[in-house]
This record gives structure tokens, C-alpha cells and sequence, in this order.
């Protein structure tokens, strides 16, 4: 949707992006140097967010989308620095691809790299110390993450352009039906997988999951034995 | 066997029912949401679709197959730092179990 944000809006939501890419950065620097084993960590989850929000998924709604990946990454370092990553991803997609454009980059790591890891990682944070099995947890984390990306790019185009009849409730509707409709098996699909990769992370290196305390160690060590 | 399997189990069965989705969707062109949402926003806004220009002048790619080869890389440099975190952590694995040493 390149050139499709008006000025102010650009502006408005890169404001919005660059503190929480600063805050990014900043824990970025404080988490790699704590703990060496957080760069492989990092390579896994930031590589899913590079191999799923390249491809184009068809939906239900007769078009297609594409995943965000952000989930595990949410999940393993929180949002400010899945943001960081997230604008990698999206800085290759405008300047290769065409895909989302410079100007409305700011919006688009607000979408995909704040709000949805934000909304993700939140669920997340409730539901890690309670009974909810880690898998569950870690599918429901990833799935809200994908769906709320989208939902805030209805949102922020719903600002943009609200209706002339109705206004932005109106405008919100219209493009909720367009994005977040079709995002919901896509959310699903990739909830599944993610959950997955997270498994294998478990069983081959539960210590460092450990040390960066994503999990209580009781509910870690229980899977991890599994083989 | 069937649970230690299970998420395998459960991402394959995933993926078939969401391909089994559209064996009858036929004349659906699965455009992309944005070009959809694109439409929409030069409806709602009156201005004509064509009018939106990028704000910072954008580099497109000459092509579909050139756009798809691109898609195609940003997945390929995925995939190479996945693999190769897992074949590192999988060699740690077999070294710890060698010298039967701490579990990372």
C-alpha cells in the first residue's frame, strides 16, 4: 500500500516508531551482552519473522496476505526489540519489493512490529505462570500477534481515510473486513508452526529459554525431557 | 509414538486443511489485501486510485518474477540463519553429551 498514507499520518506514525525502536536498541545491546547464548536465540526467531512475512498466503476471502512471523520473538525478547527486527524485514520488503514503501514505514513497524508483538506478548505475560500448558500459550501469543498486526493497519487506514458517511467507525469496519478476515487462518497456520519451532528450541537448548526466564524452569525442564 | 509426534503431527494436519480450504474456491484471484485495501481507501477518499504516489520516490521491482525472486531471498536468508542456529545448538548438544558436561 505504498503512497497510500497521507503525510501527516506518516509522520505521525514514525514519531510513534522511533522511540520504540530506540527502546529496542537499547535492550538489544543490554540482552546480547548479558548473555552470548541470546544471539543464536535471536538468529532463530528473527529468521521465522524473514521466512514467513515473505510469503503470500492465499485466504478464505478469495486474497491473500502475508504472516508476520513476530510471534517467537515476542515472546522471547518482548516487542521494543521485535520492532528492531520487524523494521529490518519491512526495510528490505519497501526498498526491494515495494511493499509498504519509506514513508509508510513508520506505520508498518507500528503494525506489525509494535502493536501485534505488543498484544501477543501481553497474553503471553498473563498466561506464563499460570496452568496453561507453554505450548498453548505460545500458540495463542503468535496467533493474536498476527491478527492485531492487522487489525492495526485497518486501524491506521481507518484514520487515514475515515467515511464520508460514518466516519472512521465506519471506515474501521470496512478495512477490518479486508485485512483482519482474511488474516485469521493465516494467524492459525502460523501459530501452528511457530509453536513447532518453539518445541525444537526446547528440546535442543532449554537452558538458555532458562537464563533468559521466558518460562518458569519447572514447566521447561517437564518438556525437554521428553526426547 | 503418537506423542512425541504430536506438533508435527498437528502442523502437518494444519497445513492440509488450509490447503483442502481452497480445492473449491474456483475464480477467486487471491489479489493481494493491500492492493484490495488500496482500492478501498481511493473509494472512501474520492481520489482515484492512480493518484496515490509514494511520498519518498520507490524502487519497484521490473517484474513479477523479479518481485518473486526477491520474496525468495528475504526467505532464504531466513532460512539460513535458522539452520544454521539449529545445526550450531544441535552440535553443543552432542559435544555436552560427549564430555557428558553441563546442560546449556
Amino acid at each position: 500500500m505504498e503512497g497510500f498514507l497521507p503525510l501527516q499520518w506518516a509522520v505521525f506514525w514514525w514519531l510513534v516508531a522511533l522511540p520504540c525502536l530506540a527502546v529496542g536498541v537499547y535492550q538489544l545491546n543490554r540482552v546480547l551482552s548479558a548473555d552470548r547464548e541470546a544471539l543464536p536465540l535471536l538468529g532463530v526467531t528473527g529468521g521465522f519473522i524473514f521466512i514467513l512475512s515473505s510469503l503470500k498466503l492465499p485466504s478464505v476471502t478469495g486474497s491473500s496476505s502475508h504472516p508476520t512471523g513476530t510471534g517467537l520473538s515476542a515472546i522471547a525478547f518482548g516487542p521494543w526489540i521485535t520492532a528492531v527486527i520487524g523494521a529490518i524485514v519491512l526495510l528490505f520488503q519497501a526498498l526491494f519489493l515495494a511493499h509498504g514503501g519509506l514513508s509508510t514505514l513508520g506505520a508498518n513497524i507500528v503494525s506489525m512490529g509494535v502493536a501485534g508483538p505488543l498484544v501477543g506478548w501481553g497474553a503471553y505475560r498473563v498466561l506464563r505462570e499460570t496452568r496453561v500448558s507453554m505450548f498453548f500459550t505460545v500458540f495463542l501469543a503468535c496467533a493474536l500477534t498476527d491478527l492485531f498486526t492487522y487489525i492495526v493497519t485497518s486501524l491506521q487506514l481507518a484514520l487515514a481515510f475515515p467515511a464520508e458517511v460514518g466516519g472512521f467507525p465506519s471506515s474501521f469496519i470496512v478495512f477490518l473486513g479486508i485485512f483482519a478476515i482474511t488474516q485469521v487462518p493465516l494467524a492459525i497456520l502460523e501459530a501452528v508452526i511457530l509453536v513447532l519451532v518453539f518445541r525444537y528450541i526446547v528440546q535442543l537448548r532449554p537452558g538458555i529459554l532458562i537464563r533468559l526466564k521466558i518460562f518458569p524452569e519447572e514447566k521447561i525442564l517437564a518438556v525437554a525431557g521428553e526426547g | 509414538m503418537l506423542r512425541k509426534y504430536r506438533f508435527e503431527i498437528l502442523a502437518i494436519v494444519a497445513i492440509l486443511v488450509f490447503s483442502a480450504l481452497f480445492l473449491r474456491m474456483e475464480g477467486a484471484e487471491f489479489a493481494g489485501t493491500d492492493t484490495e485495501g488500496s482500492a478501498r481507501a481511493a473509494e472512501i477518499s474520492g481520489i482515484p486510485g492512480e493518484e496515490f504516489r509514494p511520498l519518498i520516490a520507490q524502487w519497484v521491482p521490473p517484474g513479477g518474477e523479479v518481485e518473486s525472486a526477491l520474496f525468495a531471498l528475504q526467505a532464504a536468508i531466513g532460512g539460513i540463519c535458522v539452520g544454521w542456529v539449529f545445526g550450531y545448538w544441535k552440535g553443543l548438544k552432542e559435544k555436552e553429551r560427549e564430555t557428558g558436561g553441563r546442560k546449556g
